[in-house]
């Protein structure tokens, strides 16, 4: 059984159909890359499966349990799953240190010291512990995404939700959160990405979604979409960007 | 002009009560800034509320208290009250009618941070699972607090400032005791000179806390 299963997942804002329809697994261990342009709903549909926003219609199964209905504990489904936000979003007083602990304190419930133990594990995991008593502020873009992701990874989630991890970053740093994802993956972490850097999305997983207008259009390698694929449109996308 | 060898020595003469006004004034504007900022909080907090009707009272609060002058306020409470056999000490009139008032004040300076305040660490707080609450309390406060620092700061020293006009519910503060030092000698202008640098150098000290601890808290 997959660890996410949504089916026929709708989101629409006023009239608009953001999401039309949307059905997808994410299998535990697996990398699942969504990709496609701006405004086609890859957002929304992370948003959704963390109750972010409230999809429409449709359902999303979390570890067998309809998360959709009205009856689920959002926050408890929430910690038990991480997000990744494409602009960092650290809390911005509060130190890398504080920025991990503070979730497992006053959520988990963990003393302070076992807390900045849990913190700083996940930290030297992602070769951040030397930045630790450091602001945000601080720190580059791609040491901001290492705290976002080790603030993620902290809370122990039984799975990590990407939004644009490099949309904000340069080419270099971008690989470099494309080079941590890989490693998080060699770890089994069930991560699911959306972006539109083909090149992250070429590094970090073998197969990708392709998400056009709330619709799921393709799901296949990049190399299979940009060159062999029936529909144009797709072809286009993935020629063009890469 | 001539004379200040006489003005102060009258002065030291009635040192004891200058001093023990200095202290109520000092007094009550500790006080109702501590009570201020802690009503302000809790006005900003529910400023916040998701429900419309709690959002719209705390706009009307806000609007009522900084609308209204807070000498009418005081007079309200203390000439007004007793007439419904509500009667209150001066002091208590004075806590009451500042902390409203400064409530207010404080509440709409946090509504000015916290709207240029990233709306991004909200929604990453949201994601990770914690309460509108402790949303409130371990992320959008601490920002708004430090950001604020300035205009609170300005307020306190409003506060300080304003609360002479207690004087005029009877509330024996530092500016009474002026008051009656200059009606005892009629040297008016060297008085409230006096009375002048005495709060000058009260906001000075003010000023210099406020700069300790936006330096202390200050968001690298």
């Amino acid at each position: 059984m997959a660890l996410i299963e949504i089916r026929d997942l709708v989101k629409k804002f006023d009239d608009k159909r953001v999401l039309d329809g949307v059905c997808m697994d994410v299998v535990e261990g697996e990398v699942k890359v969504v990709m496609g342009s701006s405004g086609c709903g890859k957002s929304t549909l992370l948003r959704c499966i963390n109750r972010l926003i409230e999809p429409s219609s449709g359902t999303i199964t979390f570890r067998g349990q309809n998360i959709t209905d009205s009856s689920t504990d959002v926050r408890a489904l929430r910690q038990s799953i991480g997000f990744v936000f494409q602009q960092f979003a650290l809390y911005r007083h509060l130190c890398v240190l504080d920025n991990i602990t503070l979730g497992l304190r006053k959520l988990r419930g963990m003393s302070k010291l076992d807390a900045q133990a849990k913190a700083l594990h996940e930290l030297a995991r992602l070769d951040m512990v030397e930045h630790c008593e450091q602001y945000p502020a601080q720190l580059s873009g791609g040491q901001k995404q290492r705290v976002a992701l080790a603030r993620a990874l902290a809370m122990d989630p039984a799975v990590i939700l990407l939004d644009e991890p490099t949309s904000a970053l340069d080419p270099v740093m971008s690989r470099e959160v494309g080079q941590l994802i890989n490693k998080l993956r060699g770890e089994n972490v069930t991560m699911m990405c959306v972006t539109h850097d083909l090149v992250l999305a070429g590094a970090i997983a073998d197969r990708v979604t392709f998400l056009d207008k709330g619709v799921i259009r393709a799901e296949e390698t990049i190399a299979h979409l940009s060159n062999h694929h029936a529909d144009e449109q797709v072809r286009a996308f993935f020629g063009s960007a890469a | 002009m001539s004379g200040w060898g006489a003005f102060l020595g009258d002065v030291q003469e009635q040192m004891p009560l200058i001093l023990a006004g200095l202290l109520q004034s000092v007094e009550l504007t500790v006080s109702v800034s501590v009570t201020g900022l802690l009503l302000g909080i809790v006005v900003f907090y529910f400023s916040l509320s998701p429900r419309v009707w709690v959002r719209r009272f705390t706009q009307g609060y806000i609007s009522f208290f900084v609308g209204m002058p807070l000498i009418v306020l005081l007079f309200l409470m203390y000439y007004g009250l007793p007439q419904w056999g509500v009667i209150l000490a001066p002091f208590s009139v004075a806590l009451i009618g500042f902390t409203f008032n400064v409530a207010a004040y404080n509440a709409a300076y946090m509504t000015t941070a916290y709207n240029g305040q990233d709306g991004s660490e909200l929604e990453a707080a949201r994601a990770q699972g914690f309460s509108r609450f402790q949303i409130f309390r371990f992320v959008s406060l601490p920002q708004v607090l430090r950001l604020s620092i300035p205009a609170l700061t300005n307020q306190v020293i409003c506060n300080l400032k304003d609360s002479s006009v207690a004087f005029l519910i009877q509330y024996t503060e530092f500016f009474a005791r002026v008051q009656e030092l200059a009606a005892s000698n009629f040297q008016f202008f060297k008085a409230y000179l006096f009375a002048a640098i005495v709060y000058l150098a009260l906001v000075t000290l003010i000023i210099l806390a406020a700069r300790f601890i936006e330096r202390l808290w200050v968001i690298p």
